[in-house]
């Protein structure tokens, strides 16, 4: 378990983090999503001590952090980082062993170790083990930055916006991967990320960060619910994802006649739940700020085709 | 190309020996320098501002002349190879510990956090990542030092540390643009192979490029250790300035010594320097002997008015008094030949007008078409002294470069020129030499000079050279000088052959 009491981070011109209180139970996929200057990543790199708290106490398994030697913490910690940062010099084993060659482990373990890694996550050991990162492609790099971090069997593994440089459907794959790998492994992982489809995706428990403050903790459903302000709700709208889309996004794209009828549902509902309202009737008045309007099943499907072709474009 | 060829054959042994010296000084220098600049700049890494300072030091280093640096190094650690290991490292450390520092600060932030991040140990970090990663910097910082430092050797040869600067300098001192082209050249490939080298070191992994660095400092450790194991127990070091006759008689005193006193070993350094080096080397007792001019002493080695006297004798006996008073050194006995300025003409001309004596001149003064030697032209020692001696004025004078005066006289340009006595070009052109007949020319005799402490502790040696004394005409040194450096003959078989010859060294 990870608690962050009171932690606030003051840089010479800026407050990056204020009053932060956190908890972060074993074993959960946490996210930390926000926008850039949110103080997400300040809080992640907090973690492995690459950043120090001006004030407050961060502690692991209720230790404070400043208790734990530096150096065999961070042995025991999983990092991933968003330019990925493989070690250009060492072949893909060396770069996934560094961590074990640190703690001493023997040759032959540490290869063992990196090789039944590479097949977990569906890259040939004897094909990759002794390629030079720069020989891979950004999917498969970040792979290797990814069992990287697991090498040594951490308990905590950090991931600071790993796939934001990856193409779309890179992201996708590496997305499933990890959930995969943490439900295989039941470690503690956190996830910073700026887009919130990602954070949907991944996070059991999301926390959404502006300014340096938490705005809202909660599993994804009890966000996309309940935003607890306007900000959270905006992020949410902003970040166009298949999952979060609301029928205000349709609304945006101009579907829909303006009608007086009597409203049924709110324009912020999910797409989803227009999709169920119009298996039992035809026409779905939705009420939003300034006025009501009409949606047909036909105003579903070209909002949905467009979606399609523009996700498709961008893959 | 043919003269090149001709040098080559003949005095190979040597150039190798030169290159070997040249190739000793160099890795020595780079090695020393590396050990130097490298850990500097691992340990300044985190300190910019030291960093900062040490960068400033070393660039202003660099911009030290060489010829003064060794100047300033002269009088703290003598002469030799010493002094030009250090000049040469001075030099050297400066490229690589910059790039080094570069290339060790410019590293991709995201990897030094990921390492870091991932615990490694400043060591570990240091081997596996940073130094890896600088690898490429630090090869071309070692890469420009070394070139910078074949190139700067050259200049080693002016204090007597040899390599192939030795044949750059014999080669502007002669004007032996053979010599020169054979020096430079070499010097240059040896650049080119050595920046290859590194370059293929550089490729290696950390683990080989330290064994193939281990064993290069074994061999260069061994070979010196094992030339300092095998040395008799008493080594005398005679030395000679630059060109081939001291190099003719410096191998002279090494016969007779060594046929003398099978236990003393004498090691020859040809091609030393210029005179106030060898001078101060003698001092110091970088050397042991060296042979000077008599003339030259008194003009620019002792202190005082006394100048060389018409009688050779004179001259000799007051140079040996002056070193003694003022350095406590020990002249010994000169030898006949006499090395001072001649005037030559023609065979032709001295043929049609009958000339064999300077005085000969006065009838066809008009006649002559003189090519002189600027300094000639100009000293009083030269033609205005000589004009008021003899009373005469030549018909047209020109004044061109020594070795360029001989090519216009042989092809006619001019019927008269000056020179030294033992010129082998004398010879080589057939010329006339006309005979001071009024000892207008000051004599210059060669003999060997020896600190005082020296010629106390080895009266033997004194004995073996002072054979020589009143032997070796001028005739037989001008031909001398002709085998070695026309003929391209090796100076210590023309030496060994003469000394058989006149009987003071036993056929082998």
């Amino acid at each position: 378990m990870i608690t962050f009491e009171h932690v606030q981070k003051q840089y010479a011109d800026k407050l990056a983090l204020d009053d932060l209180n956190l908890t972060i139970p074993t074993g959960e996929f946490f996210v930390l999503v926000g926008p850039s200057g949110s103080g997400k990543t300040t809080t992640l790199k907090m973690i492995n001590r690459l950043i120090e708290p001006t004030a407050g106490i961060i502690k692991v398994d209720d230790r404070p952090l400043q208790d734990y030697d530096l150096r065999a913490m961070r042995l025991r910690m999983g990092y991933v980082l968003q330019n990925i940062a493989l070690f250009p010099n060492l072949n893909i084993q060396e770069n996934i062993a560094i961590q074990p060659e640190s703690l001493g482990w023997s040759r032959k373990r540490r290869l063992e170790r990196a090789r039944a890694l590479l097949a977990q996550v569906g890259l040939d050991p004897d094909q990759y083990a002794t390629k030079l990162p720069h020989e891979l492609s950004g999917g498969e790099q970040q792979r290797v930055g990814i069992v990287r971090a697991l090498a040594t069997k951490p308990n905590v593994v950090l991931m600071d916006e790993p796939f934001s440089a990856l193409d779309p459907l890179s992201r996708k794959q590496l997305q499933d991967l990890v959930l995969r790998l943490h439900q295989e492994l039941q470690m503690t992982f956190v996830f910073v990320t700026h887009d919130m489809g990602e954070a949907l995706r991944l996070g059991q428990t999301i926390a959404v960060m502006r300014n340096g403050h938490i705005q809202q903790i909660g599993t994804g459903e009890e966000i996309m619910r309940h935003p607890a302000n306007d900000f959270v709700r905006g992020f949410f709208e902003n970040q166009k994802t298949p999952r979060a889309a609301t029928v205000q996004s349709l609304l945006a794209q101009g579907y829909g006649e303006v009608t007086t009828a009597p409203a049924t549902l709110t324009a912020t509902v999910t797409v989803g739940a227009l999709a169920q309202a119009l298996q039992t009737q035809t026409t779905v008045v939705v009420a939003t700020a300034q006025d009501h309007r009409a949606l047909t099943t036909a105003d579903l499907l070209g909002y949905l085709a467009a979606k399609e072709a523009t996700s498709r474009a961008t893959d | 190309m043919q003269q090149i060829n001709h040098i080559l054959q003949t005095q190979g042994g040597e150039i190798v020996q030169s290159i070997g010296q040249h190739i000793g000084l160099s890795l020595i220098s780079l090695l020393i320098a590396a050990l130097i600049a490298i850990p500097l700049a691992i340990l300044l890494m985190p300190h910019q501002r030291a960093a900062n300072v040490a960068l400033q030091i070393t660039s202003v280093l660099q911009t030290i002349p060489s010829l003064a640096l060794l100047g300033i190094l002269i009088p703290i650690v003598g002469i030799g190879t010493v002094p030009s290991i250090i000049a040469l490292v001075i030099y050297a450390v400066m490229p690589i510990f910059q790039n080094t520092y570069s290339g060790l600060t410019t590293i991709d932030p995201d990897l030094e956090e990921a390492a870091e991040a991932f615990g490694l140990s400043r060591r570990k970090k240091l081997v596996r990542v940073e130094l890896p990663l600088a690898m490429p910097m630090i090869i071309s910082g070692i890469r420009i030092a070394m070139v910078m430092i074949i190139g700067t050797a050259t200049l080693a040869a002016l204090i007597g540390a040899g390599g192939l600067g030795t044949y750059i300098l014999l080669g502007i001192e002669t004007n032996n643009n053979a010599l020169l082209i054979i020096g430079a050249v070499l010097s240059a490939a040896l650049a080119l192979l050595f920046g290859a080298a590194i370059d293929w070191l550089g490729k290696l992994s950390f683990k080989r490029a330290g064994i193939v660095l281990g064993v290069a400092v074994v061999l260069i450790g061994g070979v010196a250790g094992y030339r300092r194991i095998v040395q008799p127990q008493t080594t005398i070091t005679i030395a000679g300035k630059l060109g081939g006759e001291p190099e003719i008689l410096i191998n002279m005193y090494k016969d007779l010594i060594e046929q003398d006193h099978p236990n003393i070993k004498v090691q020859t350094k040809p091609n030393f320097g210029a005179t106030t080096f060898l001078f101060k080397a003698l001092q110091s007792g970088s050397i042991d002997i060296y042979p000077e001019f008599t003339g030259t002493v008194l003009e620019s080695l002792v202190k005082g008015q006394s100048s060389a006297d018409h009688d050779p004798q004179v001259t000799y006996q007051r140079a040996a008094k002056a070193l003694k008073s003022q350095y406590q050194m020990t002249y010994l006995k000169p030898m006949q030949y006499q090395n001072g300025y001649a005037i030559a003409v023609t065979p032709q001309f001295a043929k049609q007008y009958h000339l064999k004596k300077v005085s000969d001149l006065q009838r066809v003064a008009t006649k002559v078409h003189a090519g002189f030697d600027p300094d000639f032209y100009q000293q009083s020692a030269g033609y205005p002294g000589l004009r008021k001696a003899y009373n005469f004025k030549f018909g047209t004078i020109k004044t061109m470069e020594p070795s360029i005066r001989y090519q216009a006289i042989a092809h006619k340009r001019i019927n008269l020129v000056d020179g030294y006595t033992t010129d082998p070009e004398l010879r080589e052109y057939h010329l006339v030499v006309l005979k001071d007949d009024r000892h207008f020319f000051p004599p210059y005799q060669g003999a060997p000079l020896m600190t005082e402490k020296f010629a106390t502790a080895h009266p033997e040696v004194q004995a073996s050279l002072n054979k020589l004394a009143g032997k070796v005409t001028t005739s037989d040194m001008r031909q001398l000088n002709y085998l070695v450096t026309v003929k391209h003959e090796k100076a210590a078989t023309v030496a060994r052959e003469y000394l058989q010859q006149q009987g003071l060294l036993s056929k082998k």
